[in-house]
Parts: structure tokens; sequence; C-alpha cells
């Protein structure tokens, strides 16, 4: 079993502040791996316990999301493949995809390809079904488990907004996954981090991958940002602080007033 | 690009009928059309559609197009966007709209990668400025608003989830086409095979996305018990019991009753939030309640930041108080 | 060169262990020192990241981590849990992990250290008695050789990790007098099974770090097998002063990251609390508590892990042993002073709730005020920096 996961570094968005003109503010903010391709990896690896083969990891990035990368190592991959470089500067999702799509071709034939179902920056999850696309693969997204591999073919569970679905796909085929509540991400161990460091780790610019480079960046990427800005407020309301008694009713008529409670 | 015109919603179907997201989609797009003085058209995807196929035209489309065939049914990612790919790419719409939903989010960004165009994910807002079909998101976790164009490419996808739109008032006399369409497809292998569909959502909790009013319970409730004071005044109320994610998290309440970024979007006349500090995970997914009314024992909960009645104390203590009064009111 | 920049794994390391130490061990902290104990999942945890005596060799079980690394888990351990029981778990192990690693023999350690570093075992140090503290040469406890085997005999008193070697197994790294003519010079290094028969365990109180036991044990005629003795023969006091000084040096790296943790929880306790219709962090008085006692102790992390920065040099002959104790009793000289000072104020800062035991930062206080003793007091380390800066002959006591 051949497995490939797509992973992303992204800002902890719990910490991630944007000033008035919704310029970022870097200051305090740190880089993870995005949590849901960590699952994806934890799943992979599982897999890899199971059945077999090797597990590699890829991202496309700039150098600095090296350090994500190597907690994939730490954590159990056996190698990584990092794409970096200018050009890919301004990607959206179709030309991000793009890219990795090559990328994913010229490293060799997987079985599986993983991913996390989407990011906690940019959150489109738009990346896998994507890559599916451009690779010509089936995919299914929303998936919580790998339940089992046979004959080529693997049967995965995936959840949908009122329950979840038994899926049967033919290999190879993408998977973008989504952790179940409660899923307890696994802490690299000291001896995975020593280990990580002597894995091969292979980097490639743009012009290490055959395709067409007009559908590379900012000039390969349909969408534009034109403005960001910090969401709207509400208007703090009334706030009651002494009998409850008496809040609980003054709110009531006001609910009754506005019509809300009948 | 000129070749490009009218919108196209796409609407979906789920255990035999047109998911309420798809009237969101079609009232917004109505006004979209409006603006632009072009045309909206909707397609169907499913078996056995049958009278279905006029529902959208009340709701404002000009056209619905059927695709009915029972490679269809049961719904997987790879058929549908072949099928709508092919079909978009002859219709030549200038802006498609997809629900955000679980299925959507899956076939949807093929259909833009396939046609090699932009998408722009979870719209919160779909404008017309100077012409210009302007895009709004949230990223970062809700920390951020986006406004996305897609200047040079069409057609311009978006995904919207759902809530996010209001429905317009059905106007049954509304007349429009429909048209059947026979599903084209490049390839017709399909690879991805259904072996079963299992429901899980506890009763009282799908209604959540409809109700008009929702308690909704975070860390402060405590415990599992805890929910059931919540759920008599939903009860009492006529409304849903929703949960932040740490409840979610803490196993009180079932996922599928998390309001929020990684939960659902829910848009009630009124939302009482018990114990919910306020992240603006949460806060995304509930802001646009008609009447927020909190209660939480810190009084720097962010929270009451965008509630518009707070209580700064012990839910434990205000919710039976609540209980209380809107009973006596009841009795009158 | 000066470069006072981690490297990228040791960064990795920090990383690993903060995840875990704030995900699993800062939410129980407080709950320890009701059980006394620290949890059996906390500790399987442990042992599957590799953070206990990582300082071990990888055939034993170890991560055969330097002192600069060991710092860095001890840091974080220290600024998870506010009791200082996990802290003093780890260090206790790492140091004296790191010594047997160094002088016992082969069999020992295939014995012994795959145990503790699986989380199985305790591994401790036994050198202080009721009337022999900082002064080790005070030491009744005796071994004698009788063929070939050691037969001990005595007491020790205020021990780390008694309960936890009695129960789980595993045991303490003892010193006694061999050849008591000889002084300093008759005392012999060995591992004491604390399951041994003769072995009769005591326990006391303590004032703080309360999810790790203290106590003694009463040693009566326990027989010692040859593979136990640590180094050889009657050079067991110079052999504990090493690993003392690996200990202190790590209890500096806990003292300043629990210290300045707690200055976390009261930088973001003044910038909440209100008085006077302004939060406290507008009072410029506070803000210059604030500012001083971060000042300290920074300067306080930096000396410590530069005291065992200059540990590692000595392994690789680029430091003498007079700059390790040096640097060492430095960095601990005001340790446990300077964090207890910043402790306090961020107690005080809270008002009447800094005085309740829910508010974290009163048991850092009790397990940071430990420190002025444990391992070599503070008055010990005066005694070895003037006498490195003097010379010996100007020791004010024999």
């Amino acid at each position: 079993m051949n497995i490939l996961v797509l992973v992303k570094q992204v800002p902890d968005t719990s910490d991630v502040k944007f000033d008035e003109r919704g310029v970022m503010i870097r200051e305090g903010v740190q880089s993870i791996l995005n949590v849901f391709d960590q699952f994806a990896l934890e799943e992979a690896l599982r897999l890899r316990q199971k059945y077999g083969g090797e597990v590699s990891v890829m991202t496309l990035a700039p150098e600095q999301a090296k350090t994500a990368v190597q907690k994939c190592l730490a954590l159990g991959a056996d190698k990584a493949y990092h794409i970096s470089d200018k050009a890919f500067g301004g990607s959206d999702t179709l030309a991000t995809s793009y890219a990795l799509s090559l990328a994913i071709r010229k490293a060799g034939n997987f079985d599986l390809i993983m991913a996390g179902n989407q990011a906690t920056d940019g959150d489109t999850g738009h990346i896998g079904p994507q890559v599916a696309e451009w690779l010509g693969i089936p995919h299914v997204s929303y998936v919580e488990q790998v339940l089992s591999i046979e004959n080529g073919r693997a049967t995965v569970k995936s959840i949908l907004e009122d329950g979840y679905r038994i899926v049967d796909v033919e290999l190879p085929a993408l998977f973008a996954c989504l952790p179940p509540t409660n899923f307890e991400y696994t802490n690299p161990s000291m001896s995975g981090i020593i280990k990580a460091k002597s894995k091969p780790y292979t980097w490639w610019k743009a012009d290490d991958i055959d395709g067409d480079k007009s559908k590379f960046g900012l000039n390969g990427s349909p969408t534009r940002v034109l403005k960001m800005y910090p969401p709207p407020k509400r208007s703090r309301g009334t706030v009651f602080t002494g009998d409850y008694h008496d809040a609980v009713k003054k709110i009531i008529e006001a609910l009754m007033e506005k019509k809300v409670i009948e | 690009m000129s070749d490009y015109k009218g919108i196209l919603v796409v609407g979906e179907i789920y255990d035999g009928k047109i998911r309420p997201v798809t009237f969101q989609l079609v009232s917004k797009a109505r006004e979209l059309a409006d603006t632009l003085n072009t045309t909206l058209s909707v397609v169907l995807l499913g078996h056995n559609i049958g009278d279905m196929a006029r529902e959208p035209i009340y709701y404002g489309a000009d056209k619905v197009y059927v695709m009915d065939d029972q490679i269809f049914e049961p719904y997987v990612a790879e058929v549908y966007s072949r099928a709508l790919t092919k079909f978009i790419g002859n219709l030549k719409p200038e802006i498609v709209l997809i629900p955000a939903t679980h299925t959507g989010r899956e076939y949807g960004p093929r259909i833009s990668a396939a046609l090699e165009t932009g998408m722009t994910a979870d719209c919160t807002d779909l404008v017309i400025k100077n012409g210009r079909f302007v895009q709004v998101r949230p990223a970062y976790g809700g920390n951020i608003m986006g406004e996305i164009i897609t200047p040079n490419h069409r057609p311009q996808i978006s995904t919207v989830r759902p809530n996010v739109f209001k429905t317009r008032e059905p106007d049954r006399s509304r007349t429009g086409e429909i048209v059947q369409v026979k599903p084209e497809f490049d390839s017709m292998k399909v690879r991805t095979f259904i072996k079963e569909i299992v429901k899980t959502t506890v009763t009282g909790a799908k209604k959540l996305d409809e109700a008009k009013i929702i308690v909704s319970g975070g860390r402060g409730v405590g415990s599992k018990e805890g929910f059931e004071k919540l759920r008599e005044l939903a009860d009492l109320l006529g409304g849903a019991v929703g949960a932040s994610r740490v409840a979610v998290d803490l196993g009180w309440m079932p996922k599928s009753a998390q309001v929020g970024q990684s939960g659902i979007t829910v848009q009630p006349d009124l939302y009482i939030a018990c114990g919910i500090s306020g992240t603006i995970q949460h806060i995304v997914g509930m802001k646009d309640s008609k009447v927020i009314v909190a209660i939480n024992k810190d009084p720097n909960a962010p929270i009451f930041n965008i509630a518009d009645y707070g209580i700064v104390g012990d839910l434990h203590e205000v919710i039976p108080i609540f209980i209380e009064e809107i009973k006596k009111i009841k009795k009158k | 060169m000066l470069d006072f920049t981690f490297t990228e794994e040791q960064e990795m390391i920090r990383e690993s262990v903060r995840e875990f130490a704030q995900k699993k061990i800062a939410p129980i902290a407080l709950e320890m020192e009701k059980t006394r104990q620290i949890p059996e999942d906390i500790i399987k945890g442990m042992a599957d990241l590799g953070l206990i005596a990582p300082t071990v060799s990888p055939e034993y079980g170890g991560q055969g981590f330097d002192a600069v690394t060991a710092g860095i888990i001890a840091e974080e351990l220290a600024r998870a849990d506010v009791t200082g029981s996990i802290p003093v778990f780890y260090l206790v192990q790492a140091s004296w992990g790191h010594i047997f690693d160094k002088y016992g023999t082969e069999e020992a350690k295939r014995e012994v250290l795959p145990n503790v570093t699986k989380g199985k075992w305790f591994l401790g140090i036994a050198t202080t008695e009721s009337d022999a503290g900082s002064d080790v040469a005070g030491t009744r406890t005796t071994i004698r050789k009788e063929g070939d085997h050691y037969v001990v005999n005595g007491e020790k008193m205020y021990i780390s990790g008694v309960r936890e070697a009695y129960t789980r197994g595993g045991g303490h790294i003892t010193i006694a007098k061999q050849n008591p003519e000889l002084g300093t010079r008759g005392m012999t290094l060995f591992y004491l099974p604390l399951q041994s028969k003769g072995i009769i365990p005591t326990y006391v109180d303590d004032l703080g770090r309360e999810g790790i036991s203290t106590g003694g044990f009463t040693i009566d005629n326990v027989v010692i097998p040859k593979h136990y003795i640590i180094g050889e023969e009657n050079r067991g006091f110079y052999i504990v002063h090493e690993g003392y000084e690996y200990a202190r040096g790590l209890i500096s790296v806990i003292c300043a990251g629990a210290g300045l943790q707690s200055l976390e929880r009261g930088k973001k306790y003044l910038k909440e609390r209100k008085a006077f219709g302004q939060p406290l962090a507008k009072f410029e008085a506070l803000q210059f508590r604030l500012a001083e006692h971060y000042t300290k102790l920074s300067f306080l992390r930096l000396g410590a892990y530069w005291a065992l920065w200059t540990y590692d040099q000595e392994a690789k002959g680029k430091a003498t042993r007079f700059e390790v104790s040096k640097a060492i009793a430095m960095a601990k000289m005001f340790a446990s002073e300077w964090s207890n000072a910043a402790i306090d104020e961020v107690m005080q800062w809270q008002g009447a709730f800094g005085y309740t035991r829910e508010c974290p930062d009163q048991a850092a206080w009790r397990a940071i005020r430990s420190f002025a003793w444990a391992e070599g007091s503070k008055e010990i380390m005066r005694v070895i920096v003037s006498r490195e800066l003097l010379g010996k002959e100007y020791i004010s006591y024999k």
C-alpha cells in the first residue's frame, strides 16, 4: 500500500487576529500542522500498520512550512515532498490543486491519496476534490475512517449532516478526511523526532514538475481577493447584572414586544 | 466570456425531497438575476423527480432543467460532477450557485477543476457591485471576511451554506419552463459504489436548522444532564436545542447539534446562548439570529458583545426562572 | 560564536512536550495534590513519548538526550504542572538515569533502565539521612563486602519517590560508607531496589509537590549483588556530586519555567481584572513589578540553560569539572528565591483568591519553595561558587 498524504501548515486560527484594514497580526500567532491533515496522516499510518507499505507526505508551500512536514515525519511518515517556489505565490485552490496533481504524478504511483477535508485557515475544502479531478481518480469527502482495503478497492465511512454513508471505491482514490469528535491527536515522540531528521526530504521547484506553467501561481488563479475586512460587529445590547427574576421578566417582555415569542 | 449568460442554481434532492437550501439559493439568485437583468435556471439531478421540478419556479426560477436517471440515485460524487460539468459546459451560465452541503462540497470543487474556473466556498453573501459578481466569505475561523471575484473566467462558481439566505414566500401561480435533459458523460465507468446509508440524527436535533427558536448550551451547562433544563425551555418555546463545540466535544450533545464554524449555521428568530462564552467560531454560526439572549457567569464573556439581552449569572438558576415565567404567560 | 537558538529538533521536542503537557497534565495538576499520585495514564503518556529518563542511551530505552534537551522537557513540564510533582518525577529520573547509564554495570543497566524509561519502575536517589543532608560526609549508612555480594545497613530520610519505587518497582541510587576511616573517599554508590527484603518505608507530609511521595526507609541487612555497584567502590562521593549537578541544572530551569508561567497567568489577570475603573495592568506600580520579575526570571532561564550547556561541554572535553560546578551553582543560587518572589507577587495581585487552594499559583509557590534546599541548598551553592573563586584553601569548613 503506497499512500500519499497532502498536508498544509496553517496559522493557529484560535490566535489569529486582524487589524482594522484586514491585515493579519502575525505577532504571537503559531504555525501548526492543519489538524484535519494530521488526522489524515494518522489514518494513513494506521493503514500502513495494517496493510504494510509506505506513507509519503507532500506540501506545496513556502520553505518555513518544513516544520509542519517534519512533524509528519516525526509522527511516522516515511518520506516527504516539499514543493516550493516563488512561481506558486498567490495560488488559489485551482492553481494549487493543479500544481499538486503534477507533483503527485512525478512522485510516483500511489494507491491512496489522503488529505484533510479542509484547512482551518482557508476552510474551502476544495483541494482534495480538485486534485482528484485533475488526476482523474474518484474521491470521497468527509471520510472519518477507512474501514478496509481489499482487491484494489477501499471501503470508507463518510459523514453526512444527518448520518453517514459506507462507500466502496476503486483504487487509486483520494479521501478527504474529517476527524471524529474527540479524536485524540498523537504528539510526536522523542524518538520519532530524532528519526525524522534522517528521512528522505525532497525539495522541488516549479521547474522540477512538468506542466503548463501558465496555470501556476497568481496567473493561474481565476479568483482574486478584492478586499479583506473584520466581520461586522453586532453591537452590545442590554446586560443585566442584578436580580435574576427582574432581568428575566424584562427580557421576556422585550421578546414579546419584538414578537419573537408569543 | 460574453458567451456566458444567466445564473444557474444546482438544486439538491435529498431523501426524495428538494433540500430547503435549494430554495434559499433560488431566492437569492432571483435578486441577482433581476439586478443583472438575466435569467435564472435551476438544474435538478435525481430519479423519479416528477412534479418536484415545478417547485423552484415558485421561488423565482425561470427554467428548470431536469436530469432524471437512475444513475443519480443514490448520489455519488464522480457521477454528479461529470454530469454537471458536461451540462454546465454546454449551458454556459455566468454564475453557478451550489449548496455547501456535505454533498455539494464534495462534487462542487471537481466541477471547478474540470472547467478550470474559479470557485469560492461557503459564501455568506453574494452581491453585484458595479456590474461585478462579488462573493463574500469568512476565513481563518470567521476572524476575517474576504470579498472574492473571478474576473476573467466563467462560470463563476460559489457554494453557499444552508440558512445563509432567507427563503422567499413561494408564489404558486408563478410559471416557468421545465426542460428534460438527457445526462451526458465523457466516461460511463463509475468507480464509486454506495454500500449503505445510515441516518443517525437524534429526534428533535434535525429541525435545528429550521427552528425559529434555539436554546443552545456550552461549557457552562456542566453536564449531559444539564441539557435537560435547556430542552425543557426549548420545548416550552417550541424550539430546538443546540450546542457549542465544547459541549459536543465533551459528549454532552451529538455532533448534529453543534452550531458554529465546524457545525451548522443557524438563523433563528431567537437564539438563547446558555453558558457559551462566544468564541468567534461559535459566533459565525449564529450571529445572524434576529435576537440573541446570552446567559453567562463571566461578565467579560464575548457573547455579551453580540447579544441583544444578557444576564450575568448562573444559568442553572436563571433557566428555571425563564421556564417559570414562560409558563405563567402561557397560562394567561 | 554566541548563539542563543535551540536546534530545529529541540524546538520540535519543546512543541511536542508542550502540547502533551498543556493538554494532559495542566488540567489535572491540582487534582494530584488530592490523590497524592501521578495518574497512571500520564506516566504511560510520558513513557510513550519518551519523556522518562530521556538522558539514558537508546540501547537501554532512552533517547540519549544531552542536558540542554533534558532541560527543555523539564521547563515544559514545570510550565504545565503547577504542583511540581511531575517535574520532580522527571528530573530525578532524568538525572540519575544519566548517572546510572554513565557509571552502572552493563548487567544492571539492562535489568533496570528499560523498566525505568517504560514508566514501569521508578529510579530515585537516596543520599540524605536525618543527620546528613548537604553534608554527605555525615552519612551513617554502611555497605560491606561479603564474598561476591554486599550487605547494607542504615536509614535514609527525605527521599523523593519512596512510595513510587516501593509499590511500582525500581529503587534508589544510594550512598553508604564502605571505609568510614577514609571519609568522603570511602563512600560507595549502588543501586538499591526498594522491594528488597529488609527495606521498610516511612513517609513524610510535604508542604508541596504532593503528587509524588517523600519519605525514607530503613535498610536492615539488605543484600546487594556486585553488579549493582555504580562506578567504582569508594568513588561514590564524587559520582553523586555529578548527579546532583545535573539535577540542580534541571531544577534551575524548572524554577524559571514555573515562575514565568505564573507571570503569564498574572499578566492575563492584570489585563482582565479592573479596579478603580481601569484594568490592573494600567497601574504603573504593578507594571514595574511584572517587568522586574519577568526580567529576573528570563535571566535565570538563560543562566540555567547556559549551565546545562556547560555540563554538555564537559562531555565534549570543552569544559572542566570545576567550570561545570560553578556554572550550575550560579544557576541554582537564586533560582527558587526569584521564582518564589515572582509567584508571590502574582498571588498578591489576585488578592483573597490568591490565598485559596483553588489558585494554581499557591501550589507553584509551595513546590518551588522546596528547591531552596532540595538537591543542594542555596547556601551550599554560595559555598561552591566562593570555593571556585577563591580556591580550596579558603573553604571555611572541613
